[in-house]
């Protein structure tokens, strides 16, 4: 298999890992797909996909602007696929803010609705434009394919008279929104390490992105020769290199000079992690970049030339997702938590360049975007014994379409049934299992163990003249009091209490569905449930489930409340209700349905009244409320 | 200018306010998701109340003077209103979140969970309000103990100053909101041994040594950092296509000029040849 093949069949591949990760996405909401919070709500898809996808295309104006403007004609082979590269990069862009948006069928919103004070305005109007700029750019090569067909080559003939106000066109929505990135954090100097935060981070991205889109052009160029086994452009490479180095003194320049006139020059040298950061951000993006291209091209291999590149994409990408998330201050500090994207989020954005790189191989083998047309075919060797791979795969011309699909529909599936149901239901929700009551006659209730809860005397309750089935309204077979733990088993979540999958395994209870469920007579399927029936079925095995004194009288539903809710809805109605009724009470214990009359200072309660109590950690915390309780289940 | 003063002293933090806030505006119950803060607030509680042992806390949406929020929303979808209340319209929402990451304190909050999420902060209850079913939010009708108060902004300020005044012992001599960030129509007056800085955002990386290097002054609302950019923006543009336009019409013609001089040149060698 040819280099180019076994590039497209991995791409494939992550094309269906990412489709099936997508659905998932639009079903289930970003919750559960990223790890985005409240804290940290921009994370992977904005710092990568857009900021850095922007980035990455700047190749696309700047190779334009030296090639039709600056009058470079050396570079006029790549112009083509450098703006190629560009609309392909930008269409990316698009799709990765569909996917981080959260109504993106709202994404028209900004044509008609204007708050020209918002710097995303700007930059969604500037791409929007730029977009349509780069396809009127892009179109003539489209077109130059059908020379018979009059009205294509009218409009071919049009075009290629306005290039160059396109171009100009072009350039100039280019350096806005390059900049408008920037100005996006210019509203957040809460939020960024001292180190970006700048007044003049627009002009700081204008210059890094055109340093971006030098090395992406050269590395573009040296990996489309290595995988069509090309030559390498040498005297190309050579110019971009040269422009690149002068390009990167300037960015370094601009940069040190904005921190140190600004006052924060102390942070370069204060061993913390927004420091480690920056230099490696600097080392990428700059450094190792300008030693290796200050040596002359003859002198060294391609491949370090190409790692040169690389390591200055990378670096300049890695600015753009310092600044749109990695170094905000939530995350440097320990004011928040610390964000780090979910696999899910690293597959759609995988995905999402994948798309690009099939649409760019596209365009490629069947355009004129280089000189030459690559020749794909010409590599693969005439074998005259026969293979039973072929046999199944196909002929020599469908043989890649046929592996790549079967790539593509077997990452597809096999991602999707990795992605659990169950498991995306249950994410986001902190569960915090409820661990059973201590003690015998006098009781400390403290599901979660923090320290926060009630002692609880039976004896005191037995005095009132409370039966047992009071309060345990429902038990298990054969047994008089179940814990309350073993239905109510989260502190704050709802959950089941009728086990259905152990009821209906041939292990468990071994019941046929339909001695519980109703069959619907009109089409069968349609299940119905029966309450009479089912109590009855019921009561075969759970003899007292529920005891006669219950507060329970018939079974309405099997969702269970949460434990908090469980215990308050049963203790807070007898205590407010003894407290309305009895005026002796009331004279003389009026603290009776206060939070504190329960929840008292006793021992374990230490830890509580640490975290209190701490006047040095001064921390604020928020003591979980009685919920409102719609529905009753006392009947 | 309607305002809310809360005063830290006061407060015995029963959470009445978060429950008269839940039923106005019918919010879901509370379930605890990895996603949010541990300030209490979300997507279906739009106040809180902290409390540090000693004191308690209620936290709501600040409706800034000048909002951070509403400068930076794309399709302007947050907007202010004649009464101080920052307000919302869920129709023109994107998604795209910029106002929680604008927002100085950190209030906005998402629903994460939902395949169709929307934005969720405290409005002042703002359309019953509006409607006349309520003359005053429902938190601050519910607190029983005044703490929290509603009122023309001045008139609060003035009640604030004064009881500063009267009992100096107790109070810290700062009105929270009065002037950070521009400016807040929900002030706050605490005791003296509970600063509150922190309720600004990330306020507390100056104790971590991060200083304001570079940075706007705390008293400069936020929609003035984005200005000079925004103000730069059709000059940037203009400025850009004119050089461009300059640049190539110098290059095309120098170019032309050496096609011209070029070809001369070899027309006197090719002259110049046949002489010879």
């Amino acid at each position: 298999m040819d280099r180019i093949n076994k590039a497209k069949l991995i791409l494939w591949t992550i094309l269906g890992i990412a489709c099936a990760v997508a659905i998932t996405r639009f079903i289930f909401g970003l919750g559960v797909t990223t790890n985005l919070t409240d804290n940290t709500p921009w994370g992977f898809w904005i710092g990568f996909d857009v900021m850095g996808g922007v980035a990455l295309a700047a190749g696309g104006f700047v190779i334009a602007s030296f090639n039709y403007i600056f009058g470079k004609k050396v570079l006029h082979p790549i112009a083509r696929a450098a703006i190629l590269t560009a609309f392909l990069g930008y269409i990316a862009v698009a799709i990765g803010l569909l996917f981080d948006l959260g109504l993106p069928w709202n994404i028209w919103h900004m044509i008609i609705y204007w708050n020209p004070h918002s710097p995303l305005f700007e930059v969604g109007w500037c791409v929007m434009l730029y977009l349509a700029v780069l396809t009127l750019e892009f179109t003539p090569v489209v077109l130059e394919k059908y020379p018979n067909i009059k009205l294509l080559s009218i409009i071919h003939g049009f075009l290629y008279k306005i290039r160059i106000p396109l171009v100009i066109l072009g350039i100039m929505l280019s350096t806005l929104h390059q900049s408008s990135l920037g100005s996006l954090f210019l509203a957040m100097p809460y939020r960024l390490h001292p180190l970006w935060y700048s007044p003049i981070i627009p002009i700081i991205f204008f210059l890094s992105a055109i340093c971006l889109g030098f090395m992406m052009v050269m590395l573009e160029s040296m990996t489309s020769s290595y995988l069509y086994r090309k030559e390498q452009e040498i005297n190309i490479l050579e110019k971009i290199k040269k422009y690149a180095s002068y390009m990167i003194i300037v960015y370094l320049l601009v940069r040190f000079c904005d921190i140190i006139i600004r006052g924060a020059g102390s942070f370069l040298f204060n061993i913390s992690w927004g420091m480690t950061l920056f230099w490696i951000e600097i080392l990428l993006s700059c450094i190792i970049p300008l030693v290796i291209f200050s040596i002359p091209i003859k002198k060294i291999k391609i491949s370090i030339l190409y790692f040169g590149a690389f390591i200055g994409v990378v670096g300049v990408v890695f600015n753009r997702l310092n600044v749109g998330g990695i170094t905000h201050l939530n995350n440097l500090t320990e004011i928040g938590s610390f964000y780090f994207p979910s696999l899910m989020e690293f597959s759609i954005s995988a995905g999402v360049v994948s798309v690009a790189m099939l649409v760019f191989f596209f365009f490629v083998e069947n355009f004129k975007v280089w000189e030459e047309m690559p020749n794909i075919n010409n590599s693969i060797k005439k074998s005259t014994r026969f293979d039973s791979f072929k046999v199944y795969l196909g002929t020599n011309k469908i043989i890649n379409r046929t592996k790549f699909s079967f790539a593509f529909i077997i990452a597809f599936s096999l991602t999707f049934s990795f992605i659990s149901g169950s498991e995306i239901h249950s994410s986001g929700f902190e569960k915090t299992p409820v661990t059973k009551a201590r003690g015998a006659d006098t009781l400390i209730i403290d599901g979660n163990r923090d320290g926060y809860g009630v002692v609880f005397a039976h004896e005191n309750h037995k005095k009132q003249g409370f039966t047992c089935g009071y309060c345990h309204h429902m038990n298990k077979p054969d047994d008089k009091a179940t814990g309350c733990y073993e239905c109510h088993d989260d502190m704050y979540l709802t959950g089941e209490a009728f086990r259905h999958e152990w009821h209906s395994s041939s292990n468990g209870a071994n019941i046929n569905c339909f001695e519980c469920h109703n069959k619907s007579e009109s089409k069968g399927k349609n299940f119905k449930f029966s309450d009479k029936k089912a109590i009855q079925i019921c009561k075969d095995c759970h003899n007292n489930i529920i005891p006669s004194d219950s507060r329970i009288k018939i079974l309405k539903t099997y969702k269970t409340l949460s434990y908090t809710d469980a215990m308050h809805s049963l203790c807070i109605k007898c205590h407010e209700n003894k407290l309305k009724s009895d005026a002796l009470i009331k004279q003389s214990k009026p603290n009776l349905a206060q939070c504190s009359s329960c929840h008292k200072n006793f021992k374990s309660y230490k830890k509580v009244k640490k975290l209190f109590q701490d006047k040095k950690n001064n921390k604020w915390v928020v003591i979980p409320i009685f919920k409102q309780i719609e529905g009753n289940i006392v009947q | 200018m309607k305002a809310i003063l809360t005063d830290i002293t006061k407060c015995i933090g029963c959470n009445e306010c978060v429950k008269a806030c839940k039923v106005i505006n019918n919010l879901p119950p509370d379930k605890p998701r990895e996603w949010q803060k541990t300030d209490g607030l979300s997507a279906s509680n739009w106040t809180s109340v902290l409390h540090n042992g000693k004191y308690n806390l209620r936290k709501q949406c600040r409706h800034c003077l000048e909002p951070a929020c509403v400068s930076v929303c794309p399709v302007g979808a947050l907007h202010n209103t004649e009464t101080g209340a920052v307000i919302y319209d869920n129709n023109k929402c994107l998604g795209c979140r910029y106002c929680m990451m604008a927002c100085p304190y950190g209030i906005p909050r998402y629903d994460w969970d939902e395949p169709v999420p929307y934005i969720k902060k405290c409005i002042l209850c703002y359309y019953k309000i509006q409607n006349g079913t309520i003359s005053q939010p429902a938190c601050t009708s519910a607190c029983p103990t005044g703490a929290t108060i509603y009122g023309e902004r001045n008139e609060l300020l003035k009640e604030a100053r004064r009881r500063i005044k009267s009992e100096p012992d107790k109070y810290l001599n700062t009105i929270y909101g009065e002037k950070e960030v521009g400016g807040t129509n929900v002030l706050y007056i605490t005791a003296k041994d509970c600063p509150l800085d922190f309720l600004l955002y990330y306020n507390n990386r100056i104790e971590k040594g991060i200083e304001l290097a570079g940075m706007p002054d705390l008293n400069e609302a936020l929609p003035i950092t984005t200005k000079w950019a925004m103000g730069a923006v059709p000059f940037a543009f203009l400025g850009m296509g004119a050089l461009m336009s300059g640049i190539y019409w110098v290059i095309n013609r120098r170019s032309k000029l050496q096609g011209v001089v070029q070809s001369e040149n070899q027309k006197k060698e090719d002259e110049d040849g046949q002489d010879k």
